[in-house]
């Protein structure tokens, strides 16, 4: 430091000071993260690996991960600023003018993800693992980055979404940190078919289903509503692991409706069901 | 030597009395495959003696009026588990029998396969109808001795060293392989794969310092998971008289796809079942029930005698604990 006492003062326009920081200790910086970023990628991939391995377990596992990455990047972080650069009062300054000026000028949304990756593994409005609706995508969580949340959508799409987009926004988290999930499944029938008949038919198909899953806290709930032209039958039925959702929705639908043809019981007319309201609309 | 159902038979024996007071409280016992309830039900026959009418669930199939026939004031269902099948429309005769038992002023005392149990009790609430539940409990080692010692003299039996080496021990690493395309060839890469149910019987192995006969019956209680009719049958297996050989091994863990896995389900929760019933539940899920059955024989955990499939006793442990990490069993 006593180099840093003997230089020249700097003013505006003046030369650019020696702050003491040696290509070294640049390199020593570095080569930790990326040590890092090598003990992250190894971690992630082993509980990875045993989540798959773990059944029933699998989100609980899954849920270490974005902790792992934070606990690994912040001891790194945390390693290189106490030991590697160790720095003085003047470098503090300058260091923390230097951040400031680049988080103002051209890192704040990067700032800002970080800070949204840390807020997210901290309260959890999500986990690795789950269902989750943000914005207009929906998928399954593959990952909580730094920067970004990852989801794979039913279309097997990678859809990644800025951690501070979704601090921001609503997000809708169908099985919050369970594998079972709630699938809501609707038939519509003619108004003329036996719609008591249809509705046992399809709480059989919901409850025989190799998908289906049921509790005390689960239940199978089955629902009728009639409109002029129409009947819609509901059952909101819990899957057995959110990744057999859309299996679950199609295996139901297929062997209700075979059910439906032996027992008489009709599709409506063409162009009476108005899907317009959605679900919302029909209640239930 | 079956069970001792003692406790078993006290608590249906007072309900039987209480009926008779004019308290109506019916029984469900339940209990794992192959634990061997018949014997119970067999010692509340005789208790019951006069006035009590037993009929096989299976019958009920083919004649339900039997029930109505009967004037007996005590019916006693074997197999209660039998008048349902996992499809649609095969829930008709269960809920036909529940609503005659609630409707009816007899008592009735059944006996459920406890996988069937818990499911039909989630999905039918059969539960209210059975006010008594009496469940058969897991036995533990000392249990299991006392049972299947009961006709020795003490050092009668030798009991032997564990014998691992002779009969192969489960190996920690599987070969298996993944195929790459280069240059348009198929090359076949091997690569270990770890067994993780081998690690833990060797971990398990390595701690095990008690005496021959101790550690033969730990290891009987954990392999049988507490189950007298699965203890038994290995007992048999391992007695060569006066000698009695520790051959017994923790199977290796099951590697099942979901549709399997859902056909042995459907097995464990009946215990056996006729191929053409196996079937039905399992064509309208695009699943062939002879191919099922011929792959879970292949693996080790069913056998098909002519038209019956059935589960094999010593892999019961590990198909429930399969069945349950997979979420088919509840």
């Amino acid at each position: 430091m006593a180099e840093n006492a003997t230089a020249p003062p700097s003013g505006p326009g003046g030369p650019i000071p020696d702050i003491g920081i040696d290509p070294s200790t640049i390199i020593s910086a570095l080569l930790l993260l990326t040590i890092a970023y090598v003990v992250v990628r190894v971690v992630v991939f082993l509980l990875g690996w045993l989540s798959e391995r773990a059944y029933e377990h699998r989100i609980t596992v899954k849920m270490a991960i974005p902790f792992a990455k934070l606990a690994i990047y912040g001891f790194a972080v945390y390693h290189i600023l106490s030991s590697v650069v160790q720095l003085s009062a003047t470098q503090l300054i300058v260091f923390s003018g230097l951040a400031g000026a680049a988080i103002g000028f051209g890192l704040k949304d990067l700032v800002a993800e970080v800070v949204g990756g840390v807020v997210i593994v901290l309260d959890k409005p999500y986990q690795v693992g789950d269902k989750v609706r943000i914005d207009d995508q929906y998928g399954e969580v593959t990952d909580i980055g730094l920067r970004a949340t990852r989801l794979v959508t039913p279309d097997d799409n990678l859809v990644s979404v800025s951690n501070q987009m979704v601090i921001n926004q609503t997000v809708a988290n169908a099985n919050a940190g369970s594998l079972e999930m709630q699938v809501v499944i609707d038939l519509f029938i003619d108004s003329s078919s036996d719609a008591a008949e249809a509705m046992k038919i399809l709480r059989e198909a919901a409850v025989t289903s190799k998908y289906v899953y049921i509790s005390n806290k689960r239940p199978v709930t089955i629902l009728m509503r009639d409109h002029p032209f129409y009947s819609m039958v509901r059952a909101r039925v819990y899957v057995n692991d959110i990744r057999y959702e859309f299996k679950f929705e199609t295996d139901v639908t297929k062997r209700a409706w075979e059910a439906f043809k032996r027992e008489g019981i009709e599709p409506p007319m063409a162009g009476v069901v108005d899907l317009g309201g959605g679900r919302a609309a029909d209640g239930g | 030597m079956p069970r001792d159902f003692k406790e078993e038979v006290e608590v249906i024996e007072r309900s039987m009395e209480d009926f008779r007071g004019g308290k109506r409280r019916n029984v469900a016992v339940i209990s794992d495959p192959f634990y061997g309830e018949s014997e119970l039900l067999d010692q509340v026959w005789e208790a019951a003696a006069s006035g009590a009418f037993r009929v096989k669930a299976g019958s009920l199939k083919e004649d339900f009026e039997i029930l109505e026939r009967s004037s007996a004031k005590i019916v006693v269902v074997e197999e209660a588990h039998r008048l349902y099948l996992r499809k649609i429309g095969g829930f008709d005769l269960m809920d036909r029998f529940m609503n005659f038992v609630s409707s009816s002023d007899r008592l009735f005392i059944t006996t459920w396969n406890s996988f069937s149990w818990k499911y039909l009790d989630e999905v039918l609430g059969i539960g209210q109808h059975f006010p008594l539940k009496v469940v058969l409990p897991r036995m533990d080692a000392g249990e299991i001795r006392d049972m299947l010692l009961s006709g020795y003299e003490e050092g009668e039996l030798t009991f032997l060293e564990e014998e691992t080496e002779e009969r192969g021990e489960p190996k920690i690493f599987k070969r298996s392989s993944f195929e790459i395309r280069l240059l348009s060839q198929r090359i076949e890469i091997p690569r270990p794969v770890a067994d993780l149910g081998s690690v833990r019987s060797r971990l398990q192995k390595k701690e095990d310092k008690r005496p021959p006969m101790e550690a033969f019956f730990g290891k009987l209680a954990r392999i049988s998971d507490g189950n007298p009719g699965v203890a038994d049958l290995l007992w048999k297996e391992a007695l060569d008289y006066p000698e009695v050989r520790d051959c017994l091994t923790d199977p290796p863990s099951i590697d099942l796809d979901l549709d399997d896995s859902f056909a042995l389900s459907i097995i464990l929760s009946m215990g056996s079942l006729d191929l053409a019933d196996l079937s039905e539940v399992l064509e309208p899920v695009g699943t062939s029930a002879e191919r099922a059955a011929a792959l879970l024989e292949e693996r080790g955990l069913v056998f098909i005698d002519g038209e019956v499939v059935s589960l094999r006793a010593e892999a019961l442990k590990r198909t429930a604990e399969h069945l349950r990490r997979v979420r088919l069993v509840w």
